[in-house]
């Protein structure tokens, strides 16, 4: 790509309204109005995986505890949550911690614009919060079956993990625990629709998640 | 609708695969593995709204115990559910009741199109299983506030009350839209958490009628076929 060519992944993009009941600027009005009356220690941001992780029992145990926010929005790309970002769900809050998980959904975009969508996503957090820390969650295998989607979400994981080493205020955190078995397929027990997680699946992702978030709330020294 | 035009709502079409990773038709081809092995009482064919049932307790608590299937695959349109129907989802069972939700997804369509895919479907049900009841479900509200696609989804659901009776005895409406939206236009996400999908609270409201209606069903079996069964 040349270094010129905008990038549609890390370029502010409000999703449009195709369908015409305005559910997803009605998500984002909510998160703004819901940031002005919570302390969250906790953000969590990004699209339906972590929208439905609120849905389930998970959530009420592990992450309601830690003062935790949740701006998920399904469909969302990278381009989706910068805009959003942007627009207000940052300007009333700060969490130590914001949990960012997004990527999946960049159809049409190449490893490295998705990574560079998600560092542009990690400047404005910092701009925006700059005592937080940033936890980009890795992307998920994904089909049920060996396909290119896989391969591309384990190659923006590889970048976003390189680019984020050097940065002090982001980490990188694996999440799979191993969803694709020997035999390449990925089971329904783990992803229903061989994306969205179980609430099996979830476990498995959150409680890592949950002792990487309990150590570095406990840490507050790495500012 | 003049009766010679093909409405497009109930053309039976598979979904492409745009994304690239061959989900809809992996969730597809484990249905109809499914219905080999398994030998179901109720059947739940739709869209996500069917499919996110079976990931919340209500599932396990209702509906579960009545040796119930769940087909449902996110972003359906009728065209979908019936071109799956048709390709394998109905061989090898024989359910005593079968639950379609579907039609909330046909943005291409008119409100009369939709329920006439819906009708579409309920009679392929009708013909594939003789002597099984046929519920099905309203389409539900959508949107935080007033919006088109509720005006759509209540004309469908309109449409269908009214003509499902062509099918005689065997299919009935339930209408499980209301309640959703409060006196000031708006629905809640504590009920539908992006204004579409449900919520584990949601479902329950939903659920309950719908269970009862079941146990209902179920209960009204003919002895001989219920002893058959054991
Ligand atoms: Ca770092």
């Amino acid at each position: 790509m040349n270094a010129e060519d905008p990038n549609p992944a890390a370029t502010p993009t409000p999703c449009e309204d195709i369908q015409g009941d305005g559910r997803w600027m009605s998500l984002h009005q909510r998160f703004v109005s819901d940031s002005k009356d919570k302390e969250p220690e906790v953000l969590f941001v990004g699209d339906s995986l972590i929208q439905l992780m609120h849905q389930f029992g998970i959530w009420r145990q592990l992450f309601s505890p830690l003062h935790a926010l949740n701006f998920g929005v399904g469909g969302d790309a990278t381009q989706h949550v910068l805009w959003r970002l942007s627009n207000g769900e940052l300007d009333n809050i700060s969490p130590k911690v914001v949990v960012l998980w997004v990527g999946t959904n960049n159809h049409g975009h190449n490893p490295e614009q998705i990574c560079n969508g998600i560092l542009a996503i990690i400047q404005v957090i910092k701009n925006k919060l700059p005592n937080a820390q940033t936890l980009v969650l890795g992307l998920l295998p994904r089909g049920k079956m060996p396909n290119p989607l896989r391969e591309r979400n384990a190659k923006v994981n590889q970048l976003v993990q390189e680019a984020v080493s050097s940065l002090p205020h982001a980490s990188f955190l694996s999440v799979d625990p191993g969803f694709v078995h020997s035999s390449g397929s990925i089971s329904h027990q783990d992803m229903y629709d061989y994306l969205h997680l179980t609430p099996r699946g979830y476990q498995a992702v959150c409680e890592p998640l949950h002792a990487q978030l309990k150590s570095m709330l406990d840490e507050p020294s790495e500012n | 609708m003049s009766g010679d035009e093909v409405n497009p709502a109930a053309v039976p079409q598979p979904v492409e695969d745009v994304q690239g990773d061959g989900r809809w038709i992996s969730q597809h081809t484990r249905f109809v593995q499914e219905c080999k092995d398994a030998e179901p009482d109720v059947l739940f064919v739709g869209d996500s709204m069917v499919q996110l049932m079976q990931q919340f307790e209500v599932w396990r608590e209702l509906f579960s115990p009545l040796h119930a299937l769940s087909f449902g695959i996110g972003g359906d349109t009728t065209c979908n559910v019936l071109w799956r129907l048709q390709n394998g989802e109905l061989e090898n069972i024989r359910p005593k009741v079968v639950v379609l939700w579907v039609g909330t997804n046909n943005y291409q369509h008119t409100a009369e199109q939709v329920a006439g895919g819906i009708l579409a479907i309920a009679e392929l049900l009708r013909s594939r299983f003789p002597k099984a009841k046929i519920i099905v479900l309203s389409l539900l509200p959508r949107g935080e506030r007033p919006n088109p696609l509720r005006e759509k989804n209540a004309a469908v659901n309109g449409f269908v009350r009214s003509w499902l009776p062509r099918l005689g005895q065997q299919a009935q409406f339930l209408d499980v839209s209301k309640g959703f939206v409060h006196s000031d236009g708006t629905i809640i996400p504590q009920d539908m958490f992006d204004f579409l999908h449900l919520t584990l609270t949601g479902y329950r409201s939903i659920a309950k009628p719908l269970s009862d209606l079941l146990l209902q069903i179920l209960e009204e079996t003919p002895e001989e076929r219920r002893a058959s069964l054991v």
